[in-house]
């Protein structure tokens, strides 16, 4: 194999991972499109050394014949990266067009539940006087009232 | 925006052309480069031309398929040719050598995964028409019902 | 055939109505008797389903005496209950919701107890947990119902989930997952006695014993002839049910004994205690069901013949008792609108018959002859005292004490519900609520089936010789050639006998003084809880998993994605530097060429990352692109070639036409200090791709691709390989990518209408188009 495909992958690969860490959702599609070729090519490479191409010439394999397997798979790969790809503009340019800008913004969902600690224990205190009732502990003078009145028909 | 009107002759007269190569690496893809793939995505870029020099109104004088009515087809005539093998005792997918004695051409042997191939073909066209007109259209529109006028148009 | 019955029991669910309803679980009774009329002993039917086959996952369903006694306990309880509770609920809309699921507990309930497989009987021991929460809840719209059955569903949902545990270990080590065949196994082991542990925990759990019994006096939350059914007769009775299964193979074990046998003392006194301090009604009945849990866990869980044996007389004679006063408690409930002994005055002299009933059941539960109580407490008490271990005499003592305790609270019970009221002195009266002064008569009808449960105590006491073929049956469980003692309620002057006589002298002491007895309740400091225990627990979960979600969710896109990355750097730098092959025929370039075409893509690469402009990347990203292709082209690959050559122009033109309308620029340009971490987790993550590049093309076994060259012309009459594995060899993988490619494209699709119409009506945001990139594109 060639080391200089492998170093290919490598930058394709860093490229793509430092756009995809970007705010701005059109860099990100960018980045994606530069990790599919970083992919594909890698799909490729596991094939091995370049050699003459997946042809049958005459009755049979004559040897030599790259690996034609991931060759097929790195094809299907190109076109659902592309599928993928524009469907990621797709987004990215609508949210644009609603918000003006093509940033991603923090989750504001996310951030609530952060301070949501709060709001949990209230929650639990009401459950507990619930519970505290239910336990039905009740020795002689502890005087609670009724409240496990059933339905009744 | 302008548009230029040698462009659009040309493409006139390329569209035709560029298609029947688009056919042709589909036919041609069971024994040399070319297949669905490849053959689709010159058909979507045909039309991608036209779009560009005349617009969506252009695109949908020449066609009469929408691109989803495309993308079903393919994925149907795909899925039924993976299908049929199972009504004949064989497994899925599993595909048969056609030939047939044709007048001009002499014997034509094909193989049932050409449907297939359509089938993909035709999936992939439906794709990239899609993306075209769904992100093209706008301020290139001229004579589009569904669009309103640009600011640069 | 088990299975037939369960389809039979699951059959009625549709339809809403207790008649209907008492069909399935009539049909099971009356097919247990079958059972036990039919099965020589040690005898039983099995029957197999495949469950997933490919899992080698079956339902190994097994009927034997056991099975067969639970089986009509089920079925027997279940019919009356129904008839109960047509009466109770009458025309209420709560039956329509009680019925069905009142059915479906039967059903589950009925596999559990015939389920050999052990994952089974998780499953149906999982069934049962729900429908005892669905049934809990039944009154959905009050707070206490809803958090009882909450309660009460994570604390046997925590224990079922120990046993799913247990019971995969045990299937583990012994290669056995069968009841019987783990049983006949009788492993040991450090893991087997982990494993005895958690199935215990389930056990414990599901029967409500101390430590875990906080929930049983929260499910009394239910409706009356649910608790009757599930919190007294059945449900509770699986974590015994299942100790009495594993108990002949595991009680050898060295955890074993310790922790059943502690747990059980601890809610035989504890529950007879804490029932002791109740005034509602059916709380005290609760408390009581945990003591003779405990006690029932004792007998079964102790190891021996007898006391096993004695188990399952008490375990019938439970049923025959708790039930009972359940519903009578229920019909009180009915009657005077209070289940408060504070507020129940003399109810024995307007409802005599009720009181009969009562005072009938709760006998039993006391052990006075000659109930069938009687008859069950003495055969554990002489089995106990023949356990011949070393602290046997200790336990025996403590389950005298605990007996005590049951003849005081079942006192209490009769005084407190039929007696007159308490002397209320110094109590808050106002709290409590006025005495009850107008009683409705409740109907015969429903009179009938608490009356039908406790005679049927009375005649089996008298003739125990009815219920001596159940303990025959079920004894076969416990061996081969063992044999259930002979039912009598006289024995001769045993020590047994002078226990008995011992008991009932203390208990009838403590109900003479119990207002003594009360005062002493009083002074002494409470029991510490377990409910603080539970209430923590959950509390410090939800905390817990708040903190977690806080810290783990930051919202930041970016940050999700840098720990992602990270991850995976982490994960496949540790094992790949351990392993970093160079692969053979490694060189620098495989032509002059690629090195050229390497370059240019490296370097478009680069500027791409860098540049701020977007036209600018989307235009180095077409370079990357075609550079690709001619990678491909000169790998040997035209067919990918081509493809990517149009796919990149494709991709240009469609970025193209979004860009255009976007400003020229990125935002602001981000500093060095904030864009450093981003650049250096990308260097990190391509040489994890570099060194991985290396390694994943290192072959050990010859590629399957070598059969696709050599078939592709033969069978496919093709010559282009790639393409023949994209339609042929390989086309179910392109079916689904076109189906991949078809789901993007709608999306597509239905955003950009989505675009269209906002802009049709005018509302778009995406006015701000920069004239000069207009120009850029034309």
């Amino acid at each position: 194999m060639s080391l200089t495909l492998a170093l290919v992958v490598a930058g394709l690969v860093a490229g793509g991972v430092f756009l995809v860490l970007q705010r701005e959702l059109t860099r990100i599609v960018l980045g994606f499109a530069l990790l599919g070729h970083g992919a594909n090519l890698l799909l490729l490479l596991a094939g091995g050394r370049a050699g003459r191409a997946a042809f049958i010439e005459g009755d049979g394999p004559t040897g030599g014949e790259v690996d034609p397997l991931p060759q097929a798979l790195a094809l299907t790969s190109i076109v659902i990266t592309f599928a993928a790809t524009t469907l990621l503009l797709a987004l990215a340019y609508r949210s644009w067009e609603q918000r003006g800008s093509d940033e991603v913004e923090d989750d504001l969902e996310d951030r609530r539940i952060a301070r949501l600690r709060d709001e949990t224990d209230a929650d639990l205190e009401e459950l507990t006087d619930v519970l505290a009732d239910l336990e039905g502990d009740t020795g002689p003078g502890d005087g609670v009232a009724d409240v496990h009145g059933e339905l009744r028909p | 925006m302008r548009r230029s009107v040698i462009l659009e002759t040309v493409i006139r007269a390329e569209l035709p052309v560029l298609l029947v190569v688009s056919l042709y690496l589909l036919f041609a893809g069971h024994n040399q480069p070319g297949g669905g793939f490849a053959g689709g995505l010159v058909a979507g870029a045909a039309y991608a031309l036209a779009l560009v020099a005349g617009g969506a109104g252009a695109v949908r004088r020449t066609t009469r398929f929408q691109p989803t009515t495309l993308l079903g087809a393919g994925l149907l005539l795909a899925t039924l040719t993976a299908l049929v093998p199972l009504f004949t005792g064989n497994d899925l997918l599993e595909h048969d050598v056609l030939s047939a004695d044709l007048p001009v051409l002499g014997t034509v042997k094909t193989t049932t995964a050409l449907f297939f191939d359509t089938g993909v073909y035709l999936v992939v066209t439906g794709l990239v028409l899609l993306v075209v007109t769904a992100l093209g259209p706008g301020d290139l529109d001229v004579g589009d019902v569904d669009a309103t006028p640009g600011d640069g148009t | 055939m088990a299975a037939a019955v369960l389809v039979a029991a699951r059959r009625p669910l549709g339809r809403a109505r207790f008649a209907v309803a008492a069909l399935a679980p009539a049909a099971t009774a009356g097919w247990a008797v079958w059972l036990l009329a039919t099965l020589d002993p040690g005898e039983a039917h099995t029957r197999r389903v495949e469950w997933v086959p490919g899992l080698d996952l079956t339902l190994g369903f097994r009927a034997d005496g056991l099975a067969a006694v639970m089986a009509l306990v089920i079925g027997a309880i279940g019919v009356l209950v129904c008839a109960y509770a047509a009466s109770y609920f009458g025309s209420s809309p709560t039956a329509a919701k009680v019925a069905p699921l009142l059915v479906a507990f039967a059903g589950s309930m009925l596999g559990l107890v015939l389920s050999d497989d052990v994952l089974g009987l998780f499953v149906f021991w999982e069934l049962t947990s729900v429908t005892s929460f669905l049934l809990i809840g039944t009154d959905d719209e009050r707070p206490e119902a809803r958090a009882a059955a909450q309660q009460a569903f994570l604390i046997t949902g925590a224990g079922g989930l120990a046993l799913l545990g247990g019971l995969v270990l045990l299937g583990q080590q012994t290669g056995e997952w069968t009841l019987q065949g783990i049983v006949a196994a009788a492993p040991s082991g450090g893991l087997v006695e982990a494993a005895a542990v958690l199935v215990l925990l389930g056990a414990l759990t599901k029967s409500a014993q101390v430590p875990f019994h906080s929930w049983l006096p929260g499910a009394m939350a239910a409706p009356t002839p649910v608790s009757a059914y599930l919190h007294s007769a059945t449900m509770v009775k699986a974590g015994v049910y299942l100790v009495a299964r594993l108990s002949p193979g595991l009680a050898e074990l060295g955890p074993w004994r310790p922790v059943v046998v502690g747990a059980g003392v601890a809610s035989l006194l504890v529950g007879g205690w804490r029932a002791l301090r109740q005034s509602d009604l059916k709380i005290l009945l609760a408390m009581g069901t945990v003591s003779q849990l405990g006690l029932l866990m004792i007998l079964f869980g102790v190891g021996t013949e007898e006391a096993w044996a004695a188990g399952v007389v008490l375990l019938v004679a439970h049923a025959l008792f708790k039930a009972p006063l359940f519903m009578v408690v229920g019909i009180v409930d009915h009657a005077t609108h209070t289940r408060d002994i504070r507020r129940l005055d003399r109810l024995g002299r307007r409802l005599p018959v009720l009181c009969g009933v009562g005072v009938l059941a709760a006998s039993s539960m006391a052990g006075v002859p000659p109930l069938l109580g009687f008859i069950a407490k003495e055969e554990a008490l002489a089995a106990l005292g023949e356990t011949g271990l070393s602290w046997g005499t200790a336990l025996l003592v403590a389950v005298v004490a605990g007996s005590v305790l049951t003849v005081a609270y079942s006192g209490r019970f009769v005084f407190g519900a039929f007696g007159p009221a308490p002397d209320r002195g110094s109590a808050p009266g106002a709290l409590v609520g006025p005495i009850v002064r107008d009683v409705h008569t409740p109907a015969a009808s429903i009179v009938a089936v608490p009356a039908v449960l406790a005679g049927a105590g009375l005649l089996f006491g008298l003739l125990p010789v009815l219920v001596q073929p159940l303990v025959d049956a079920a004894v076969t469980w416990w061996g081969p050639d063992a044999h259930a003692p002979t039912l009598a309620l006289w024995h001769g002057l045993k020590p047994a006998l002078y226990w008995s006589l011992l008991v009932l002298t203390l208990g009838s002491l403590a109900i003479v003084a119990r207002s003594a007895v009360e005062r002493v309740q009083v002074d002494l400091p409470r029991l510490p809880g377990t409910q603080r225990g539970y209430e923590r627990t959950v509390r410090g979960l939800l905390r817990g998993a708040d903190r977690v979600t806080g810290v783990v969710q930051s919202g930041s896109l970016p940050t999700y994605l840098a720990v992602i990355l990270v991850t995976m750097v982490v994960t496949v730098a540790v094992p790949l530097s351990g392993a970093v092959a160079v692969p053979e025929g490694l060189v620098l370039a495989d032509s002059w060429g690629q090195l050229l075409v390497a370059a240019g893509v490296l370097g478009a690469a680069l500027g791409a990352a860098l540049a701020l402009r977007r036209m600018t990347v989307v235009l180095l990203l077409g370079v990357v692109g075609y550079g690709v292709a001619a990678l491909f082209m000169i790998q040997g690959a035209p067919d990918l070639a081509v493809t990517q050559l149009l796919v990149e122009t494709l991709t240009v033109v469609a970025f193209v036409l979004v860009l255009r309308r976007m400003p020229e620029r990125f935002a602001a340009r981000q500093s060095v200090r904030r864009q450093l971490p981003r650049a250096a987790l990308a260097l990190a993550v391509g040489a994890v791709v570099f060194v991985f590049a290396l390694s994943a093309t290192v072959r050990t076994e010859p590629g399957v691709s070598e059969e696709y060259l050599q078939r592709s012309l033969p069978e496919a009459a093709g010559r282009n390989v790639v393409n023949v594995i994209v339609v042929d060899f390989r086309g179910l993988d392109t079916l689904g990518e076109i189906s991949v490619v078809l789901v993007a494209a709608l999306g597509i699709s239905a955003l950009s209408a989505a675009g269209r119409r906002g802009r049709g009506a005018g509302k778009a945001a995406g006015t701000g188009v920069d004239a000069a990139e207009e120009g850029g594109v034309a």
